[in-house]
């Protein structure tokens, strides 16, 4: 019969239970009048019919038991877990609420008032700091140089090597300095403590009056050591304005034969 | 399921009485392995209370405890290379086999492992919808919201096992 195939599909249904009573009526009406089609659902329930002699196993008792030790050590660690694992959870069940491009949005929105926060406060906070290394490092200088000052009116020569040699690691030294250097140069009774007297006010020959004040101590001395000593660093600082001075050193008569000819060398080098 | 989801956990226990055979019945079918079954069936309600937040109560418990349970299966089978059962296909009607080697039986008996053997060679699919319908008499509309399915769909899938079956059935019978 040609309708059989239409039928045929409702088998599975019917066998199932699953079909509604005015298609059942159809078939039923169809398998009076057809042999292959009874035969067919013969066979279809004969499967089905077998197929539930398949036995499903039970579970064993072992099954319960370990769910309900799971079931225990669930609610212990939820409750140990304490609320570390309830924020994680309650993070999680956010999750579920999918607030993702909210809360993208809002960490967005943070991330931006922090970084407008750090460049409100940051320039505050650093010039604080520099002004507070300034005034730290005027407040050392100072101490240095009130020590370097202290240890030149030492009477023990080394002392007073050692408050020279202070000065030499200044950079900038105010007048009051210079002064008791330029003091030290000219009156130091010790010819060492002289020589590095020279050698500290050589490092602060940017200051223009401490040029004048090496060539003005030209003329003053008397040690040949110096003396040459000076027109070395006068050399070295191509100051030509202590030739003059150079010049009237050479009309004493007491000078040194060897020092005579190094100015003399000198003055010829300046010019 | 609502109530273990506001922090009832001893509820758990009441739906595990209810519904421990049933999950334990579809892992078998679809495993033909006791043992891996049970683990699979505590890792489903293991599952269920870790994830209990993403119940929305818009759907039937069953359902998603089904949803669930063939997650775990996936699982497993990505696990064991895509094999749901380690078994060779001919022991598994020995393995379920069991019962009286009375003759008069026999010949029943041999039918019957020669259906398992058919049910075992059955796509995955097929033999899934077939557990449901059949081993687990579920309606329809049930496996549809299961699958994530219309009822036309299940209905279609239902027969086309069946079909399948039928044609594997009898190969193996010859």
């Amino acid at each position: 019969m040609k309708d059989c195939g239409q039928f045929q599909d409702k088998f599975t249904d019917l066998v199932n239970n699953q079909l509604s009573d005015a298609d059942k009526q159809s078939v039923e009406m169809h398998l009076a009048g057809c042999a292959d089609c009874r035969q067919e659902l013969a066979d279809m329930w004969k499967l089905w019919d077998m197929m539930g002699e398949i036995e499903t196993p039970e579970p064993s008792a072992h099954l319960k038991v370990k769910f309900n030790a799971m079931l225990e050590t669930y609610k212990e660690s939820q409750q140990n877990a304490g609320l570390l694992a309830r924020v994680r959870e309650q993070f999680g069940r956010l999750w579920q609420l999918q607030p993702r491009w909210p809360l993208s949005y809002s960490v967005v929105v943070m991330l931006l008032c922090l970084a407008v926060g750090y460049w409100f406060i940051r320039p505050a906070r650093i010039s604080d700091q520099d002004k507070q290394l300034a005034a730290l490092t005027t407040q050392v200088h100072e101490l240095k140089q009130t020590m370097a000052l202290a240890l030149m009116e030492n009477p023990s020569a080394s002392e007073r090597i050692r408050g020279v040699s202070y000065t030499s690691e200044m950079k900038h030294a105010d007048k009051e300095v210079i002064d008791a250097l330029l003091a030290t140069l000219n009156n130091d009774p010790n010819v060492n403590v002289r020589l590095s007297t020279l050698d500290a006010l050589t490092h602060l020959a940017s200051h223009p009056e401490v040029r004048e004040g090496l060539i003005r101590s030209i003329v003053t001395q008397e040690s040949p050591l110096m003396q040459s000593a000076i027109a070395d660093v006068m050399l070295k600082l191509q100051e030509k304005a202590s030739v003059k001075s150079f010049k009237e050193l050479l009309k004493q008569k007491n000078l040194d034969s060897g020092v005579r000819d190094k100015i003399q060398q000198t003055i010829t080098q300046l010019i | 399921m609502l109530r273990v989801k506001a922090g009832d956990l001893d509820r758990m226990g009441l739906l595990f009485e209810r519904y421990n055979r049933q999950l334990y019945g579809f892992l078998f079918h679809m495993t033909y392995d006791k043992e891996a079954s049970e683990d699979m069936a505590q890792h489903v309600f293991y599952k269920m209370l870790k994830y209990r937040y993403t119940f929305t109560g818009d759907g039937e418990f069953v359902a998603w405890m089904y949803q669930i349970a063939r997650n775990t299966i996936k699982d497993m089978a990505k696990k064991n290379k895509n094999k749901l059962y380690q078994y060779d296909v001919e022991d598994i009607a020995d393995k379920i086999g069991g019962g009286t080697l009375a003759d008069e039986y026999l010949e029943k008996k041999q039918a019957k492992a020669e259906l398992h053997r058919a049910m075992a060679k059955l796509s995955d699919d097929h033999r899934e919808i077939l557990t449901m319908s059949r081993f687990q008499e579920m309606k329809y509309q049930e496996i549809g919201a299961i699958l994530n399915i219309s009822e036309g769909a299940v209905k279609v899938r239902v027969h086309r096992a069946m079909q399948e079956l039928k044609d594997i059935y009898k190969r193996v019978e010859q």
